[in-house]
């Protein structure tokens, strides 16, 4: 009869300005019979913890402790803005605080759009900001594909551009 | 199989030409788009294609109406504004005669019709009584996929990592046939929940709102889109676009013509 074994290892370490950040990996094998458990766990524990050890090194998005939180806006829910758009689902790596200060999380589309909308109809940069930080937690530079969408949808409305669709529609809009 | 269909009086103006529309139909695809040209390749046809207009349904106006109510109601709780009741019925009264397009009405058939909308939207606002805050309502995305026409949709609601989908019935939806009626759909939206996040979703969910004489609403709640549904959808699309460079549009006799807004047409084609 088979067996299934499951094995979950997971590391939690510190990092500056009282931040921490952790990682957990999980493996489920099925193995022919339970002779062979410790041996099969010895070598799922080997593979866990290199692969945690090899992700863990990412620390990913970092604030500046002088600023961040602080200016011009109020961050107070604690959500970090990490990159969430990774396609393999892991967060960033060391270079996104300095990525985010001149590139973008969404596309070049989205952002056009958006300069375009704020350029056009004269919005306040910050409000767009605050708007970003108060929906999503972050900001507008930081924000995904699917937030980006979003947020260009509220601008399109609060301009009063936004068309609305009839979604149950023969001929939706946007089909 | 190559269809010739016979110019249709009232279609509007070939501008741009029949052929063009069929180019820029490759380039992009909707949930409403496929399904609709696995469901009868002649109905497609003369919607997108040909364009042909006809009057709204009622049952598609009482949609609209409840859609444009949750949106409402959602956008609110997401803004952390949340509206009340009366609130809701106001934006429903404006919502139903606000309309863009005509609807054919049978005699006295709209006041009951506007009277189960109401009740749909009650059932729903009073039985859904979510915890979870919206994290994304009606956002339109897309998905550009190599060698595929790019994927374009909107997202109804997205809540605790899930991608929820309303829909109005007349009749109690059977979980296990819903999962598979609305594959492409569903299939669809997982593949731009996860284009545009970088993640997974958590799941699906289908909220069928059912016209019953006392309103009730089911719940469907399906699990992530599986590489095997992933992979049926990619040959789906495949096969849209290979039909569609054969100028594939032959009709599908069957049940479902009887509802069917070109059954004259259809029954012209040869």
């Amino acid at each position: 009869m088979a067996v299934i074994l499951q094995m979950t290892y997971q590391k939690k370490l510190g990092l500056p300005n009282y931040s921490s950040h952790s990682c957990s990996v999980s493996l489920t094998v099925e193995i022919p019979d339970a002779s062979v458990a410790a041996q099969e766990s010895s070598k799922l524990y080997s593979l866990l913890q290199t692969a945690v050890d090899n992700e863990i090194q990412s620390v990913g998005f970092m604030p500046d402790a002088s600023t961040y939180g602080m200016k011009p806006s109020q961050n107070g829910n604690g959500v970090h803005p990490t990159n969430g758009n990774g396609s393999n689902g892991h967060s960033s790596n060391g270079n996104d605080h300095q990525r985010n200060q001149d590139q973008w999380n969404m596309t070049e589309g989205q952002k056009g759009l958006i300069l375009r909308v704020v350029s056009e109809n004269k919005i306040d940069k910050n409000e767009v900001e605050d708007m970003a930080q108060q929906l999503f937690g972050r900001g507008v530079k930081d924000c995904d594909k699917m937030q980006a969408s979003q947020l260009i949808e509220e601008l399109l409305e609060k301009t009063g551009k936004s068309k609305g669709r009839q979604r149950w529609s023969r001929q939706p809009a946007r089909s | 199989m190559i269809t010739t269909v016979e110019p249709i009086e009232g279609a509007p103006a070939a501008e741009p030409s029949l052929d063009e529309r069929v180019e820029q139909l490759k380039q992009t695809i909707s949930a409403s788009r496929l399904s609709l040209y696995l469901a009868c390749r002649l109905k497609f046809f003369f919607r997108y294609v040909l364009k042909l207009q006809k009057p709204k349904s009622a049952a598609l106006h009482v949609g609209s109406a409840v859609h444009s109510v949750l949106k409402a109601w959602n956008k609110a709780r997401w803004r952390n504004q949340p509206l009340t009741l009366k609130d809701l019925h106001d934006q429903f009264t404006k919502a139903w005669a606000d309309g863009e397009e005509p609807v054919k009405w049978e005699d006295g058939e709209e006041a009951g019709e506007q009277t189960t909308a109401w009740k749909l939207i009650e059932t729903y606002i009073r039985q859904a009584n979510p915890t979870a805050k919206p994290e994304f309502v009606e956002v339109p995305v897309e998905a550009e996929l190599k060698g595929l026409p790019k994927i374009i949709g909107v997202l109804d609601l997205v809540q605790g990592g899930k991608v929820i989908d309303y829909k109005t019935s007349g009749q109690t939806p059977n979980a296990e046939k819903v999962a598979h009626t609305n594959e492409v759909q569903l299939s669809i939206y997982s593949m731009l929940y996860r284009h545009n996040t970088g993640r997974e979703e958590k799941g699906l969910e289908l909220h069928h709102l059912v016209k019953l004489k006392t309103p009730k609403v089911v719940i469907t709640e399906l699990p992530p889109m599986t590489e095997q549904k992933q992979s049926r959808l990619f040959t789906l699309m495949e096969s849209y676009v290979e039909g569609l460079d054969r100028r594939d549009f032959v009709p599908s006799p069957g049940l479902q013509c009887s509802s069917c807004e070109f059954f004259n047409e259809c029954k012209a084609w040869h």
